[in-house]
């Protein structure tokens, strides 16, 4: 707790929450890297439910390496956030659970990866069921997880004492 | 009608009237704007980078059956959009962030309906390897760039009013 405290009152945090523009440009990053993220996964998922057959499963693995590049803005552009707010943040019970959801939608993908081992070299064609549930699952997720993520500035409370 | 009348009038529609009386309405239609934000940006992408040459390997026929989704998340952003300047139209209108963003809208606009009518046709004949021309590339190229300008505005906008609030 004390960490967070001088974490909350060193100089970078206190310019995040005073400055006119750093917040909205480290939210203009994290807007960006959602995009890329939840989008490709979205049409990943789109695609593995039977949408748009003739695309090739194999064709994502281009689009992977833009969703990591997004997950790796979103996790520094969000740690940049709870640099700003180290105190009020974790105490926010919205940011706890969009934590767990991101964690559940990248475990769904994994697992989503997995079912397809061996089979996603196939050039077109039908998913099995199990990769069908965690591409739901993925969706369903990464919809929970921008629900919550929303709910952060509405829910925040202030400092805890 | 001054331009005064017309933001006056929207503010006073039912529409403008229960957004802000409702404690729920407007955190709903931010959320669904996130939404309609992946929508569109996942299928742009497929489309635009396989118009730029990086998803060779499939047919453009193939990349552009994602634009569905592009379509479904821009009109859910539309109507979201129109629910959040009825809500408060004297904040967004002199706004210079909102005038360039709904700028940007329109430049998008056009030239997806300049690549719909001079290039789409040819674009569904490219098949597997198949390179687009260099028109197809320089629209692919602007729509890319108008609607990450477009989402940069948009997460700007708040900004540009003063607030400093994590809304």
């Amino acid at each position: 707790m004390e960490f967070l405290t001088w974490l909350e009152q060193t100089e970078f945090s206190t310019w995040l929450r005073e400055s006119d523009w750093g917040h909205p440009i480290v939210l203009c990053f994290h807007a960006v890297g959602m995009g890329l993220v939840v989008g490709i996964s979205f049409m990943y998922g789109a695609r593995v439910l039977g949408y748009a057959k003739s695309f090739p499963l194999a064709a994502f693995d281009q689009l992977f390496g833009l969703a990591w590049f997004g997950f790796a803005m979103n996790a520094a552009s969000g740690i940049v956030l709870l640099i700003a707010e180290p105190r009020r943040m974790p105490a926010t019970p919205a940011f706890v659970i969009k934590m767990i959801l991101i964690a559940f939608a990248g475990l769904s993908l994994w697992a989503l990866a997995r079912t397809l081992e061996g089979k996603e070299r196939a050039p077109a064609g039908s998913a099995p069921t199990g990769a069908k549930t965690a591409a739901i699952a993925s969706i369903v997720f990464w919809c929970g997880a921008i629900v919550a993520g929303r709910l952060i500035g509405y829910t925040i409370g202030p400092p805890p004492v | 009608m001054t331009e005064a009348d017309i933001l006056h009038w929207i503010r006073d529609t039912s529409l403008g009237i229960t957004v802000r009386q409702s404690r729920w309405m407007f955190a709903t239609g931010e959320t669904l704007h996130f939404l309609g934000l992946s929508l569109l940006v996942g299928g742009i992408l497929i489309v635009d980078l396989r118009l730029l040459g990086f998803l060779r390997r499939i047919s453009m026929r193939a990349a552009l059956s994602f634009l569905p989704f592009v379509i479904i998340g821009f009109v859910v952003n539309l109507l979201t959009g129109i629910l959040f300047f009825a809500a408060d139209p004297m904040m967004y209108w002199p706004s210079p962030a909102f005038k360039l963003k709904m700028f940007l809208i329109l430049l998008a606009g056009i030239n997806a309906l300049v690549f719909t009518l001079f290039m789409h046709k040819g674009a569904l004949a490219l098949g597997e390897d198949d390179q687009a021309t260099t028109f197809m590339k320089v629209s692919a190229g602007l729509s890319l760039s108008f609607w990450l300008l477009v989402l940069l505005l948009g997460r700007l906008l708040p900004a540009f009013e003063g607030s400093t609030s994590f809304l």
